[in-house]
C-alpha cells in the first residue's frame, strides 16, 4: 500500500497575510525509511499532518493506495489511521492515566479486540522494545527513552504498513537516542516509515532524504551507507 | 465497559477533585430526597388513614374542601338539622356533627387535637375497631377519652385533668388501645364542651356513615342537592383533593431543592470541563491513534454521568438515612412517620441525577470531541 502526495499545498490565513506552509509537494513514498529534513518552519510538521489526515490540504491530495485521504470525513480518516498508520511524536505521546501495557493496548481497544488478546499482544510488543519489566508503570514513572519505546510499541500494535515519526528522538540524551533510533529503523524496516527530523545523523540512516525549504521539496537524496 | 474503566482511571487520577464534586452532587440529591420524602410520608400516612375510615362522607362548608381538621366551625345548627333530615330520608346509618380543636404549640407533648362528638356517639362509629384499654370508650359530659399515643406522650392516665380553656378542665375517663391510626393522636370529648369553649353553636364538619350497600357518590350528590351551601366529599374525593394539594407542595419542595441541584450540576460541569481542558493533548493523541469523535464524546459524557450517578446514589442513601432518623423522632413524638423514601422517589432521584450528569456532560463532551486534531496535538 503506497502513500502518495500530489501537489500537496497548505496555506494558512493570518489576518490579511497568507502563510504558505507547504506548496506543491508531490512524492510517492516507497517502502522503507524516508527522512524529511529542513530548517525550522520549512513545513515538515505540516506535511506530516496532511499525510496522516490530521488536517486537510488547501490544494492537492494524499492517496493511500487508491483511497483519497483528503476526500474522507474526519471519522473515516481516523479509521484509516487506526488500520494503516502508526505514530511516534516528539513527546507526550502516552495517555498519562494508563500504564505502559494499557497504552500499547489502546489501539487494539479502538479496533475492538477482546481484553485478553489485547494485553497479550501489548506485552509481546513491549518485550520487543525491551520493556518487559515496565509493563505496569505509568508514563510518569518512565524515562524519556522508555516513553518513546512504549510509543513505538504502541505504533506497531495493529501492525500498520505506514509509520510516522516527528522528531522521535528530539528530547532524548545520546544513549536513549541511539536505542530508540535502532528500534525505529529495525521495526520500521518492512514498512513505509516517514521520519521528520532535524537530526542529520539520524536522517542519514534512512533510505532517502527529502529536503524541504520554504514549504517546497527542493532536493531528494539517497545516502549510500544504510544503517 | 472498557470506556468505563478509562473514565474511572481519569477520575481516580484526581481523587480530591472527584471526591469534592461527588460530595456536591451527594448533598444536592440528599437534600432533594429528604424534601420530597415529606410529601411521600404525608401521602402514605393520609391514605392509610383514609382507607381505614371506610365508606363515609364528610360534609363541609362550600369552598372548604379537603381535610376537616383545620377548618373553622362554619356549619350552623340549621344546616345541621337540614342534613340530618336529608340523611334520614336517604336512609344513611348515622349523621354525626363534629368539631375539631387544636390546643398547644410546637412541643408535641403539650399540643392536643380534640375531636368533639355528640353525646353518646361512640368514637368507633368513625374509627372502626377502636377499643378502650382502660375506662370508658364514650366520654361523659365532663370527661375525655384519649388516644393511646397522646396518653403516652403526655403522660395521661385515668383521672388526669386536661385543661381546655382557663375555665374548663376535663377529666380523663378512658384510654384507648393503640390502633396505629389517626385515632391514637386524638382526644375525644363531647361536642357541646368544645362548642362552649369556642363560644359557637356551629360545627366544623358533619360526617355521614353509610348503610350497607349505599353508594357514597350518589348519597353525597343527593345531600348537596338537598342542603344548599355545603360540599359533601366522599373518601375518594378527599383523596383526590389531598393528592392535588400534595402535588403542589411537592412541586414547591422540588423547586427549593432545584437550587441545590443546579449547583451540583454546575459543579459536575465545571469539573468535567476542567478535566477536558487539561486533557486536550491526550484527546489529540487518541484521535491521532484512530479514535473517532464519538469515542471522545462518550468518554467525557460518561465521566459526567458517572460522577452524577454515583453522587446521586450516595445522596439517595444519605437522604434515606436522614428520613429514617426523622421518622424515629416523629414516630415517637406524634406517632406518624412523616417522611418516606418510596421506590418511586428513589427512582426519581436517580433519574434527576442522571439528567443532571447528562446536562452537565453534554457541553464539555461536545467541546472535547470537536477540537481539531492538529490543534490538540500542538498543545501540551
Ligand atoms: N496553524 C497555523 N497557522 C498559521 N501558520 C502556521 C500554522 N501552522 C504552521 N504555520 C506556519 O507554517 C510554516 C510551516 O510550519 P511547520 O510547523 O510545518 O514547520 P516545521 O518544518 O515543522 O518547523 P519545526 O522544525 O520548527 O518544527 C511556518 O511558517 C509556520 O509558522
Ligand atoms: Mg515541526
Amino acid at each position: 500500500m503506497t502513500l502518495r502526495a500530489e501537489n500537496l499545498t497548505k496555506r494558512y490565513r493570518q489576518g490579511e497575510k497568507e502563510v504558505v506552509a507547504l506548496s506543491g509537494f508531490t512524492y510517492a513514498f516507497p517502502p522503507g525509511a524516508t527522512a524529511v529534513v529542513g530548517p525550522s518552519g520549512s513545513g515538515k510538521t505540516t506535511l506530516l499532518n496532511l499525510l496522516a489526515g490530521f488536517d486537510l490540504p488547501t490544494e492537492g491530495g494524499v492517496y493511500l493506495g487508491d483511497t483519497p485521504l483528503h476526500a474522507l470525513s474526519e471519522d473515516e480518516r481516523a479509521g484509516v489511521r487506526l488500520r494503516h498508520m502508526g505514530f511516534v511524536f516528539q513527546q507526550w505521546n502516552l495517555i498519562p492515566t494508563l500504564t505502559a501495557l494499557e497504552n500499547v493496548a489502546f489501539p487494539l481497544l479502538l479496533a475492538g479486540w477482546p481484553r485478553r488478546a489485547r494485553l497479550k499482544r501489548a506485552a509481546e510488543l513491549l518485550e520487543k522494545v525491551g520493556l518487559e519489566a515496565r509493563l505496569h508503570h505509568l508514563p510518569s514513572r518512565l524515562s524519556g527513552g522508555e516513553q518513546q519505546r512504549v510509543a513505538l510499541a504502541r505504533a506497531l500494535a495493529l501492525d500498520p504498513p505506514i509509520l510516522f515519526a516527528d522528531e522521535p528522538t528530539g528530547n532524548l540524551d545520546l544513549e536513549a537516542r541511539e536505542q530508540v533510533a535502532n528500534l525505529l529503523f529495525a521495526l520500521g524496516e518492512a514498512r513505509t516509515l516517514v521520519l521528520v527530523t532535524h537530526d542529520l545523523e539520524l536522517a542519514q540512516r534512512a533510505g532517502r532524504i527529502l529536503h524541504l525549504k520554504g514549504g517546497r521539496l527542493v532536493r531528494e537524496e539517497a545516502p549510500q551507507a544504510k544503517g | 465497559m472498557e470506556l468505563f474503566l478509562l473514565v474511572l482511571r481519569n477520575l481516580l487520577a484526581r481523587p480530591v477533585r472527584s471526591l469534592l464534586t461527588l460530595l456536591g452532587v451527594l448533598v444536592a440529591t440528599a437534600s432533594m430526597v429528604l424534601f420530597l420524602s415529606f410529601g411521600e410520608g404525608l401521602r402514605r400516612a393520609l391514605f392509610q388513614e383514609l382507607s381505614r375510615v371506610g365508606p363515609a362522607i364528610q360534609v363541609v362548608p362550600e369552598g372548604a374542601e379537603g381535610f376537616v381538621f383545620g377548618g373553622l366551625p362554619e356549619i350552623s345548627p340549621e344546616t345541621l338539622k337540614a342534613l340530618e333530615e336529608a340523611g334520614r330520608a336517604l336512609g344513611v346509618r348515622a349523621v354525626v356533627p363534629t368539631l375539631f380543636l387544636t390546643r398547644g404549640g410546637f412541643d408535641p407533648s403539650t399540643s392536643f387535637l380534640f375531636q368533639g362528638l355528640p353525646e353518646g356517639t361512640p368514637p368507633d362509629l368513625l374509627y372502626p375497631g377502636l377499643k378502650a384499654r382502660e375506662g370508658r370508650l364514650i366520654p361523659s359530659e365532663g370527661g375525655a377519652v384519649v388516644g393511646a399515643k397522646v396518653a403516652k406522650r403526655s403522660g395521661l392516665a385515668l383521672g388526669s385533668l386536661l385543661r381546655l380553656s382557663p375555665r374548663l378542665a376535663l377529666e380523663v375517663e378512658g384510654v384507648l388501645e393503640e390502633t396505629g391510626g389517626l385515632a391514637d393522636n386524638l382526644i375525644f370529648v363531647p361536642l357541646r364542651v368544645l362548642q362552649e369553649a369556642l363560644g359557637t353553636e356551629n360545627v366544623t364538619a358533619v360526617l355521614v356513615a353509610l348503610s350497607p350497600g349505599q353508594k357514597a357518590e350518589a348519597v353525597a350528590r343527593a345531600l348537596e342537592e338537598a342542603v344548599p351551601g355545603v360540599k359533601a366529599q366522599t373518601t375518594s374525593e378527599v383523596m383526590r383533593f389531598a393528592e392535588r394539594a400534595l402535588r403542589i407542595s411537592d412541586l414547591v419542595r422540588f423547586g427549593i431543592s432545584l437550587v441545590a441541584l443546579v449547583v451540583g450540576g454546575l459543579l459536575v460541569a465545571n469539573t468535567v470541563m476542567m478535566s477536558v481542558y487539561e486533557r486536550v493533548r491526550e484527546f489529540g493523541v487518541m484521535r491521532a491513534l484512530g479514535a473517532r469523535r464519538g469515542f471522545i464524546f462518550r468518554l467525557v459524557l460518561l465521566e459526567a454521568l458517572l460522577l452524577a450517578l454515583l453522587g446521586g446514589a450516595l445522596g439517595l442513601g444519605l437522604g434515606g438515612a436522614a428520613s429514617y432518623a426523622i421518622n424515629l423522632y416523629t414516630l415517637d413524638q406524634v406517632g406518624l412517620a412523616l417522611s418516606a423514601v418510596t421506590p418511586r422517589l428513589g427512582l426519581f432521584a436517580l433519574g434527576v441525577a442522571l439528567g443532571l450528569g447528562l446536562l452537565a456532560g453534554l457541553l464539555p463532551a461536545y467541546h472535547a470531541s470537536r477540537i481539531p486534531v492538529v490543534e490538540a496535538l500542538g498543545r501540551v
